[in-house]
C-alpha cells in the first residue's frame, strides 16, 4: 500500500511527551495537563484553552532511579513515568491529573509531588476518587470528584473557562476526533483492510498525545486520503486478531505482531481507541457534565470495574469485536506487573476460550517493545493456531458439504 | 528465657518440650494449653459427622489441628502478665474461630445437602469489617475466606503455596499479591464450602482483592453486591458516597434475605464496638509510655481479629477485653518491664506475612526490639454514634474506610509515609521495622521515599522482604536474617538468645 502522507510525522510527534504541536500549543498560551488514565475524562482537560496530552515514555532506557524509588516489582509504565518526570520530560506540564484507579500509577503521580519534579509555581497533582461500578450514587460522586479534582482545580489555578458552553465545545472538538477515528477505524473491518493495525495505533496515539486542533486538520487529511486508498491485493496478514489488555503506548507492539503474520483489527487497550474514541453525545434532559461522566463510566471496559454486570459486559463486548471486525482471535497483553490485567487475562482468556469459542492467546510483556523475542514466538505460535483451526474448518465445512 | 532455639527440633521446630518459665507461669501456660484443646474438642462434638466430612474434604481443615503449636509460638519468652493477656486473647480467638468453623461445616451444602442454616448466610469478603452486619441479628454472616484461606494460613504456613500453584496454572502471574491470588485458588479448587443466599464483594483492601472476586462471583453463583468504599478517603468529599454505599449494602441484604435493618440492635452491638476501642486506646496509652505492657503478636493479632470479626456483637471480646485491661493497669502501675530486656522500642510498618505472625515474638526474644506499635493495630478508632442513624452511618462509613490493609496502603502517600513518622514521634520509636512484602503494589510503590526520609531522620530503619501467603519466596529463616544482619552489621549488637539467631523451621506448621 502506498504510505499515508502524514505517517512519517505523525511517527516522528510520538518520538517526544513534548512533542512539536504541544510546543506550538503551549507557545500560544495553551495550559497542558497530562494524564494517564480513562478515568480521567479526556474531554475535560480540553476546556477553554487546555490542552490534554496522555502521558508516554517514548525511547525509554535505564529506568534505575524509579527502581530505587518504585523497587522491582512494579509495572513498567508507571515507572518510566517516573524516571522521565526525573529526567525533566515532563517540565512543560501545567498539572497531572490523576486518579486512584490502579496503585501503580498512583504512586508514580503522587512522586511528582513528593519529589517536586516540575519547576513551576503552579504545577498541581490532583487525584481522584472513582467509582468501581455504575449506580446512580456512584455517578453523582464521579461528577462531584471531576468538578472538584479537575475543573474546580483547572479554574482556580489557571483561571480556566469550565461554563457548560466551554464544556461543550470541547465535547464538540471531541467529537470530530472520535467521528475521524471511527470513519478510519472501520476500514478494519473490510476483508482486506486499506490501513493496518499500525497504521491505526499511530494515529489514534497522536489524537491522545497531541492537542486536539492542531491534529485534527492532518486528521481530517488522512481520512480523505484514506477514502481512496487501495490495499495491496495479495493479503498482508494470515489471521486477523483483537488485541484486549493493559496500557500499550509503543506502537512497536502492534508492529512486531502485525510482522508475525497477524492484522489488529481491534484495539481493545489502554491507549487504544476502544473505548476512548467513542461520540459523546449531549442532550439537554440532564447537566453536561453528568452527560460527560456517565458517557465515560458506561463506555469505561476497565476490569477494575468489579460488578457482575459490568464483568460480563467486558466478555460480551469482546466477542462483538470479534464477529464485527471478523477477527480469527483474541490475545489478551498485560503489561508486567499489572495486578488487574493479571487477574483479568487468566479468566477472561480462559472463559472466551471455553464458554464463547473464541480462539485466545494471552501474553504478558514489557513497557517497551525492545526484547520482545518471546513475544514474537508467542505470536508466531498463536497465529499458527489460528491458520490450522481455519484449515480444520474449511475441511469440515467441506466434508459436511 | 535464654535458649528458647534450643526447644526446637529441628527444621520442624516442633517443641521437644514445653518451655520452663518458673512454676506458676509453666503451670497457668499448660493450664491454657489444655483450654485450647478443650475448646477444639468442643467443636468436633458439636457436630461430629460434619467436622469429620470437612477435615476428609478441605484441604485446609487440617491446618486447624495445629493450633496449639500456633498458641505455643505466640506466647514463646512471655513470662507473668504479658504472659496471661496473650493468652487470654489467643483462647479468645480460638473459641470464636471454632464457631466459625463449625458453622461453616454444618451449613455447608456439599456436606449436608438441603439444610436451612445455609440460605439464612449472608457471605461476605473476610476484608470487610462485621460491624454492619449486626443490624441483621437474625441472620448469620460468615466472611467467606476467612476460615479456608486467612486464618489457615497463620496457623500453618505449608497451607498456602498448593492454592497458589492453582491460581498460577490457571494464568495468573506469579507477582501478584498472594493473598488474593490463595483466595482464587481456593476457588478454582472449589474449596470453598458452599453456602449462603447471597454475596458481599468489596474494593477492599486493594487491586488484587478487586480482581479475585471475579473468580470468587464464577465459583459461587450467588446474587453478588460489591461494596465499594472510597480510596481517597481523606476528604470530605467522599463521604456521602461513603453512607451511600453503606445504605446500598443495607437495602441489598434486606432484599436478599427479606430482613429488616434493626436499629437497636446495631446501636447495641455498636455501644460495645465503643467499649471495646476504648481499652484498645489505653493499651496504646500504655504502650506510649516508657512501660509499654503489650507488645508482641497478640497486641495486632487480637485486634485485627476483633475488629473485623466480632464487630462488637460478641459480647465475649469484651469480657476478656476487660480482664487484660485489668491485668495491664496493674502491671504498668507496678512498672512491671515487659519482657526481659526491651533494647528497642519498635514501629512494625506495611502488612505482616500471615506465615509468620509471630515475627514480632522473635524479635524480642532474639534481639531485644519490642514492637509497641504497628500498622495493622493502627486502624480505625472511630467511635459510634449510638443514638442518630445518620450519624452512626457517618461513623461506620469512616470505620471502613481506615480498616485493615487498607487505612494506609490507600488514600495517598501521606497516610502511610508522614503517619509513620507521627507514630514513630508518638511512640518514642528508636527502630522501625519496615516489611517489604514484595507483591504489594502499594507499599512497594514508596520504597525510594521510605529510605530517603528514614535517613533524613536518622532511625534504624530495617526493612524486611518478605511474600505475605508464600514461605517458598521468602522464608521464615530469611525474614529473621535480615534482621539479624543489621543488628550484628549495622548495629553491632549481641543477640538476647543466640540460640534463637539462626534456626530452619522451613518444614514447621
Amino acid at each position: 500500500m502506498k504510505d499515508l502522507k502524514h505517517l512519517y510525522e505523525f511517527e516522528n510527534l510520538l518520538q517526544e511527551a513534548n512533542n512539536e504541536l504541544v510546543k506550538k500549543a503551549k507557545d500560544e498560551g495553551g495550559i497542558a495537563l497530562g494524564y494517564t488514565c480513562y478515568h480521567i475524562p479526556e474531554v475535560l482537560l480540553n476546556c477553554g484553552n487546555c490542552f490534554s496530552v496522555r502521558l508516554r515514555a517514548p525511547r525509554t532506557g535505564s529506568m534505575d532511579i524509579a527502581t530505587y524509588y518504585m523497587s522491582n516489582f512494579l509495572c513498567g509504565y508507571s515507572k518510566a513515568i517516573l524516571e522521565r518526570a526525573i529526567e525533566g520530560g515532563y517540565n512543560f506540564l501545567n498539572a497531572v491529573l490523576a486518579s486512584e484507579t490502579c496503585s501503580e500509577m498512583n504512586r508514580a503521580l503522587e512522586h511528582f509531588e513528593l519529589l517536586d519534579l516540575v519547576p513551576n509555581d503552579k504545577f498541581f497533582v490532583t487525584f481522584l476518587d472513582a467509582p468501581f461500578k455504575i449506580e446512580e450514587h456512584t455517578v453523582k460522586h464521579y461528577v462531584n470528584q471531576t468538578r472538584l479534582k479537575i475543573l474546580d482545580m483547572m479554574r482556580d489555578v489557571y483561571g480556566v473557562d469550565t461554563s457548560d458552553e466551554a464544556l461543550l465545545k470541547a465535547v464538540e472538538e471531541h467529537n470530530e476526533v472520535c467521528r475521524l477515528m471511527t470513519e478510519i477505524g472501520n476500514y478494519r473491518k473490510e476483508d482486506n483492510p486499506r490501513i493496518t493495525g499500525y497504521e491505526y495505533h499511530i494515529l489514534n496515539l497522536v489524537t491522545y498525545c497531541c492537542p486536539k486542533s492542531l491534529i485534527l486538520p492532518k486528521l481530517r487529511e488522512t481520512a480523505e486520503e484514506l477514502k481512496t486508498r487501495e490495499p495491496d491485493a495479495k493479503k498482508n496478514y494470515r489471521a486477523k486478531i483483537v488485541v484486549v489488555g493493559s496500557e500499550m503506548d509503543d506502537p512497536d507492539f502492534t508492529a512486531l505482531i502485525e510482522d508475525s503474520g497477524a492484522l489488529v483489527v481491534a484495539d481493545r487497550y489502554c491507549f487504544g481507541s476502544m473505548p476512548g474514541r467513542e461520540e459523546i453525545i449531549i442532550n439537554d434532559g440532564e447537566d453536561v457534565l453528568t452527560q460527560i461522566c456517565r458517557h465515560y463510566l458506561k463506555t469505561s471496559q476497565c476490569p477494575r470495574f468489579m460488578s457482575h454486570r459490568k464483568v460480563q459486559e467486558r466478555r460480551d463486548y469482546i466477542q462483538n469485536l470479534v464477529k464485527e471486525y471478523n477477527a480469527d482471535g483474541v490475545m489478551y497483553e498485560q503489561i508486567k506487573f499489572c495486578e488487574y490485567w493479571g487477574y483479568e487475562r487468566a479468566l477472561a482468556s480462559y472463559v472466551m476460550t471455553n464458554d464463547y469459542g473464541i480462539p485466545t492467546a494471552a501474553v504478558d510483556r514489557q513497557y517497551t517493545a525492545s526484547a520482545s523475542g518471546q513475544l514474537r514466538t508467542r505470536v508466531q505460535a498463536f497465529v499458527e493456531s489460528l491458520e490450522i483451526k481455519k484449515i480444520a474448518k474449511e475441511r469440515e465445512a467441506k466434508k459436511n458439504g | 528465657m535464654a535458649d528458647l532455639g534450643k526447644l526446637y527440633k529441628d527444621h520442624t521446630a516442633v517443641l521437644k518440650h514445653r518451655e520452663w518459665r518458673g512454676f506458676k507461669d509453666t503451670m497457668y501456660d499448660y493450664y491454657r494449653w489444655l483450654i485450647t484443646w478443650k475448646d477444639m474438642i468442643k467443636m468436633v462434638l458439636k457436630a461430629p459427622i460434619s467436622t469429620l466430612k470437612g477435615l476428609w474434604k478441605y484441604r485446609w481443615m487440617a491446618s486447624y489441628l495445629s493450633a496449639p503449636s500456633f498458641v505455643d509460638r505466640h506466647v514463646a519468652g512471655l513470662r507473668g502478665p504479658q504472659l496471661r493477656m496473650a493468652h487470654l486473647h489467643y483462647n479468645m480467638i480460638v473459641k470464636h474461630c471454632t464457631d466459625l468453623i463449625n458453622i461453616s461445616f454444618v451449613a455447608d451444602e456439599k456436606i449436608n445437602p438441603n439444610n436451612k442454616i445455609s440460605k439464612k448466610i449472608v457471605l461476605t469478603d473476610e476484608i470487610i469489617p462485621n460491624e454492619v452486619f449486626q443490624g441483621f441479628p437474625n441472620l448469620k454472616v460468615v466472611p467467606l475466606q476467612t476460615i479456608p484461606i486467612f486464618l489457615s494460613s497463620m496457623v500453618d504456613q505449608q497451607i498456602t503455596p498448593p492454592y497458589l500453584e492453582v491460581t498460577e496454572s490457571f494464568g495468573v502471574p506469579a507477582d501478584v499479591c498472594p493473598l488474593p491470588s490463595a483466595e482464587a485458588g481456593v476457588a478454582i479448587e472449589d474449596d470453598y464450602p458452599k453456602m449462603g443466599c447471597c454475596m458481599i464483594a468489596t474494593n477492599m483492601p486493594c487491586d488484587g482483592s478487586v480482581m479475585n472476586s471475579t473468580f470468587l462471583d464464577r465459583r459461587l453463583q450467588l446474587p453478588v453486591h460489591c461494596f465499594n468504599v472510597p480510596l481517597r478517603y481523606n476528604g470530605e468529599d467522599v463521604q456521602e458516597y461513603a453512607v451511600d454505599e453503606i445504605k446500598s449494602l443495607i437495602a441489598f441484604i434486606e432484599e436478599q434475605t427479606g430482613e429488616k435493618f434493626d436499629w437497636d440492635a446495631f446501636f447495641a452491638a455498636m455501644k460495645n464496638f465503643n467499649q471495646q476501642t476504648e481499652y484498645e486506646l489505653q493499651k496504646w496509652d500504655v504502650n506510649k509510655t516508657p512501660y509499654p505492657q503489650m507488645t508482641g503478636a497478640a497486641f495486632w493479632l487480637y485486634r485485627i481479629y476483633y475488629f473485623n470479626l466480632s464487630g462488637g456483637v460478641d459480647k465475649r471480646f469484651l469480657k476478656v477485653d476487660k480482664k487484660v485491661n485489668k491485668i495491664m493497669m496493674k502491671a504498668y502501675e507496678k512498672k512491671t518491664p515487659v519482657s526481659k530486656e526491651m533494647r528497642h522500642r519498635t514501629i512494625v510498618w506495611s502488612c505482616p506475612a500471615n506465615y509468620y505472625t509471630s515475627f514480632a515474638n522473635w524479635l524480642e526474644n532474639c534481639w531485644g526490639m519490642n514492637v509497641v506499635m504497628d500498622m495493622e493495630t493502627m486502624i480505625s478508632y472511630q467511635k459510634f454514634n449510638t443514638e442518630d442513624k445518620e450519624e452512626a452511618l457517618k461513623d461506620l462509613a469512616k470505620t471502613y474506610q481506615r480498616s485493615i490493609m487498607r487505612k494506609h496502603t490507600k488514600g495517598g502517600y501521606r497516610n502511610v509515609v508522614d503517619e509513620l513518622w507521627r507514630i514513630v514521634e508518638e511512640y518514642n520509636a528508636d527502630t522501625v521495622i519496615m516489611y517489604d512484602q514484595i507483591s504489594c503494589k502499594g507499599m512497594d510503590g514508596l520504597t525510594g521515599i521510605f529510605d530517603d526520609q528514614a535517613r533524613e531522620r536518622n532511625i534504624n530503619f530495617i526493612w524486611v522482604k518478605q511474600d505475605l501467603m508464600d514461605p517458598r519466596t521468602i522464608s521464615r529463616r530469611d525474614m529473621r536474617e535480615q534482621v539479624n544482619k543489621y543488628m550484628q552489621t549495622v548495629l553491632q549488637e549481641e543477640p538476647l538468645d543466640a540460640s534463637l539467631v539462626d534456626f530452619e523451621d522451613d518444614m514447621a506448621w
